[in-house]
């Protein structure tokens, strides 16, 4: 049977962030994101971890060189890190900011740059720890 | 698409003892060994739970994590600080292993939470053993 590989890694980033919804009331605001809505946003060391398969190359008995995989990463994070992602960026003019909504950013950012260092490359997950209790995770069937 | 889940991390301490009431004395002491210790033994138990579904257009989020953390914290405030066998209804007559901890607090949780959004469960005994059960197919 075809056994199933992967690697994963480890990277983290700061970031501030703020949760409001111009089109609702203050207090419907508050009510639904709690502490989250503080108006000039609050921040987190948020801690992502990577997960590739893939086949493992014969030659070098590696899925993904990991200097590959960092240099791919770091370059998305730098325009994560020590930002405020509601202004700093441009993915969140139109949503949240949530944990969830990071992940779902990420992902597809990383997806896109697996997929043209080798088509042979999959990102099977990543797992994005906002505090050290709560995470969001994004994945694809295999 | 991609599916997206959230997990969050929960702390209970409980004690209970291993012991079933189909074996013998002799017997549950050889399967059970220390965990059989006649007044019990406790562990800080950590749960993540994660639940999936779409993400709420408005929000963002795929359920309110107040929400999340009342019905979990609900659940567990029942055990914190309990000796299972003794003090809870459930374990009364079940026996506390991980195994039946986990599908017990699987159960629960997936009649409270709202409907198909739970999705995984992993519940540390100690640092050094955990159970997991779910839907997860990875």
């Amino acid at each position: 049977m075809e056994k199933n590989v992967t690697i994963t890694k480890k990277f983290e980033f700061s970031a501030s962030h703020r949760y409001w919804r111009e089109d609702w009331s203050e207090e419907k605001n508050n009510k639904e994101f709690g502490l989250c809505v503080s108006p000039y946003g609050h921040g987190h060391n948020y801690e992502l971890y990577v997960t590739v398969g893939g086949q493992v190359d014969a030659q070098t008995g590696m899925i993904i060189n990991l200097t590959d995989l960092k240099k791919l990463v770091n370059k998305i994070l730098i325009n994560f890190d020590h930002k405020f992602l509601n202004l700093d960026t441009p993915y969140f003019r139109d949503k949240i900011p949530t944990t969830e909504n990071i992940a779902l950013v990420l992902f597809e950012q990383i997806k896109l740059g697996l997929s043209s260092l080798s088509g042979r490359l999959k990102l099977s997950g990543i797992r994005l720890y906002e505090r050290f209790d709560l995470f969001a995770e994004v994945w694809e069937e295999i | 698409m991609p599916h997206i889940g959230l997990g969050r991390i929960y702390w209970f301490s409980a004690a209970h003892r291993l012991h079933s009431p189909s074996l013998s004395d002799a017997e549950n002491f050889m399967i059970y060994d220390k965990c059989n210790n006649i007044n019990g033994h406790g562990h800080d138990y950590k749960l993540e739970v994660t639940v999936s579904g779409e993400l709420h257009p408005e929000t963002g989020m795929i359920m309110s994590l107040a929400e999340l953390d009342r019905v979990v914290n609900d659940l567990l405030k029942t055990m914190d600080y309990k000796h299972l066998n003794k003090e809870t209804e459930f374990f009364k007559n079940h026996i506390a292993t991980g195994e039946i901890i986990i599908q017990f607090l699987w159960q629960e949780l997936n009649k409270r939470l709202p409907r198909n959004l739970l999705y995984h469960l992993k519940l540390w005994e100690t640092n050094n053993n955990y159970f997991e059960t779910g839907r997860k197919n990875r």
